[in-house]
């Protein structure tokens, strides 16, 4: 039996067994509404969009979503009502302006700012090291008794 | 390092942490509303008890409370004793109105609801909840307060009950049905 599992193991690799995978008919329509639906924050829970909540007021959402959508109303026209009923909540990713840029440039003056002290504090470092210099010379007493002890010890 | 930048991480640091210590102690219910000064929508729907059409057209020029409501909701049974005073309190001021708008709820439960706690003035009916998202409901109980000129000038989250009621009452509607063009600070709650 041993000696024929690695080729049953192949097999659960190569066989069309149904329920690995589904194949999900999607319409144009369905595109365009989970597309937007994500871009979308479920405005009962945490962090999580409208297009993966399980909440009834997030399956309202896209209930709205696609009849506005069905209405040729664009994402943007979409995303602006929303935004109108429920404000800067509401979007996913926050409006780039007013105080929000601050979100969205924090991380990277942070990251700025800490690379440059990383920078000044090893520069600093490398200043107050000496240079590298050649070792002591050895003064003849102190060669003399090194070698004593080397032919004494042989 | 020199003084001045330990003085900025420190200061950076402590900026960082308030806007921590903000966001782990906040109320995470309290969300600002866009929706207080801006012109409410028109919200239309068939009545929950006789099935006639409603509409906020008829109502204009009016103080309109507009409360979200669902029999499923603990807490509209905890105010809805409140709303029935309240309507009592206000309703023979002429420009005065009262609509409940049931969210999302089945109509022989809705209509078994306001049999069993009482109803004084009419409802409307929001099963697929399109006038929850037009007004940014979140949840219910929501209560709005629309002026003479058909702009949201109140918003409250949450049961109408105690010194709640008591500002709905004293602070927005009164001034509001004295006064043509009274602007009412919107109630924040005390945290």
């Amino acid at each position: 039996m041993l000696r024929f599992s690695p080729i049953l193991i192949l097999l659960c690799f190569v066989s069309p067994i149904d329920g690995l995978a589904k194949v999900v008919d999607e319409t144009e329509i369905d595109q365009k509404v989970r597309e937007i639906a994500k871009t979308l924050r479920c405005a009962v829970c945490q962090t999580e969009n409208i297009w993966e909540s399980g909440a009834p007021l997030a399956h309202q959402m896209r209930e709205a979503i696609r009849e506005r959508v069905m209405q040729d109303q664009s994402a943007e026209e979409i995303r602006a009502y929303f935004h109108s009923r429920y404000g800067n909540y509401i979007m996913m990713e926050p409006p780039k302006q007013g105080i929000n840029w601050l979100i969205w440039l924090a991380p990277f003056l942070l990251l700025f700012g800490g690379g440059v002290l990383l920078w000044r504090e090893v520069k600093g470092w490398v200043t107050q090291t000496p240079a590298s210099q050649p070792p002591p010379t050895l003064d003849e007493a102190s060669r003399r008794r090194i070698e004593r002890e080397l032919h004494r010890n042989t | 390092m020199t003084r001045t930048t330990q003085i900025t991480i420190l200061v950076v640091l402590l900026a960082l942490l308030s806007l921590f210590y903000q966001g782990l102690w906040g109320d995470p219910r309290h969300i600002p509303t866009v929706l207080v000064n801006t012109r409410a929508p028109v919200f239309e729907g068939p009545d929950v008890e006789s099935g006639d059409p409603l509409s906020s057209k008829r109502y204009k020029g009016k103080v309109i409370v507009v409360n979200f409501w669902a029999s499923w909701c603990q807490e509209c049974k905890v105010e809805h004793e409140n709303l029935l005073r309240l309507y009592d309190e206000f309703k023979d001021h002429p420009e005065f109105v009262m609509l409940g708008i049931n969210y999302q709820d089945e109509r022989p439960k809705a209509r078994a609801y306001l049999q069993r706690y009482g109803s004084s003035f009419p409802h409307m009916e929001d099963v697929k909840g399109t006038l929850a998202i037009n007004f940014g409901v979140y949840g219910v109980p929501e209560t709005f307060v629309i002026d003479k000129q058909g702009i949201i000038r109140h918003k409250w989250i949450g049961p109408i009950v105690d010194d709640v009621y008591t500002n709905l009452t004293q602070n927005v509607l009164t001034p509001l049905l004295q006064k043509a063009d009274t602007q009412v600070r919107s109630y924040e709650p005390s945290t």
